[in-house]
């Protein structure tokens, strides 16, 4: 034999047993998609444990920003009274002693 | 040794104003029918002026420079419900302070006082009000860099009227007001 008689014999077709196909879904069908459902719910759990403290965080941070700015604005309503009514009793002090 | 008590004397103030402890205050409330506490120090200060709004936008730069803002407001249902003593240690603290007096009103049983920490060029480190009313407290006490541009900027927004008549005493050399 020569060496293209030896490549005509190992690239050959031969068909494929007839069982082929059905060992093939027999397989595929048993643990893959279990190996896939859990390697998807390891992803979504990780993808979960990554978004919602930030997302938490964020809305907490937020909230307490809001809450700090209607602080503020009290304050500052509160402190304008009373300069106000600081400025009116100087008034009255004044006048008074006229 | 001499050196070392001057030192000592001069950062007397500075320690003083990172120890006073407002919650020592709330005590003047315990009778009261409606108060408000608020405590905004640096950091709250800050993230609050990040959710200024367009409406009061021109606040930010004034709020950044704030260090610390602290309220307390009681309204009482009946006269007597309140220890002026209490008052004393806020007082105290100011004088501690060396901040100046600029209002010092007595009108029946009522007083108001004003005091500023005044800076060079025109500017304030921070602004006390101590107003006992018999059926009403307020105590306001902020911190900060505040120019009397800052204090207009406030007036503006929120009605705070202009410190002006402050200055024109200052710069007459009269007291405003000391009626004590």
């Amino acid at each position: 034999m020569n060496f293209e008689d030896d490549l005509r014999e190992a690239l050959r077709h031969e068909p494929a047993p007839p069982d082929f196909a059905a060992k093939v879904l027999a397989r595929t069908s048993h643990r893959p998609p279990i190996r896939r459902a859990a390697v998807l719910a390891l992803v979504a759990a990780l993808a979960i444990a990554a978004i919602i403290p930030s997302a938490a965080h964020q809305y907490r941070e937020r909230q307490r920003a809001l809450e700090a700015k209607d602080q503020l604005m009290a304050a500052l309503a509160i402190t304008r009274t009373q300069l106000q009514q600081a400025k009116e009793k100087i008034r009255r002090n004044t006048r008074s002693k006229i | 040794m001499n050196k070392t008590l001057l030192l000592l004397a001069a950062a007397l103030p500075a320690f003083a104003q990172q120890t006073f402890d407002f919650n020592t205050l709330d005590k003047l409330g315990v009778k009261a029918k409606e108060s408000t506490n608020i405590t905004l120090d640096g950091d709250t200060l800050k993230l609050a002026g990040n959710f200024l709004n367009n409406d009061n936008a021109s606040l930010k730069p004034v709020v950044d420079n704030l260090k610390g803002v602290y309220v307390r407001s009681y309204e009482f249902e009946k006269e007597g419900q309140y220890a002026d003593a209490d008052l004393e240690p806020l007082r105290a603290y100011i004088k501690t302070l060396q901040w100046t007096k600029i209002v010092d009103v007595k009108e029946d049983k009522e007083t108001s006082e004003i005091y500023v920490k005044p800076l060079l060029n025109n500017r304030l480190g921070g602004l006390a009000i101590i107003d006992a009313e018999p059926k009403e407290v307020n105590v306001i006490y902020i911190t900060g860099d505040l120019s009397t541009s800052d204090l207009a900027k406030l007036g503006g927004n929120f009605g705070i009227p202009d410190m002006k008549f402050l200055h024109d005493d200052k710069k007459s050399g009269k007291k405003p007001t000391d009626k004590r």
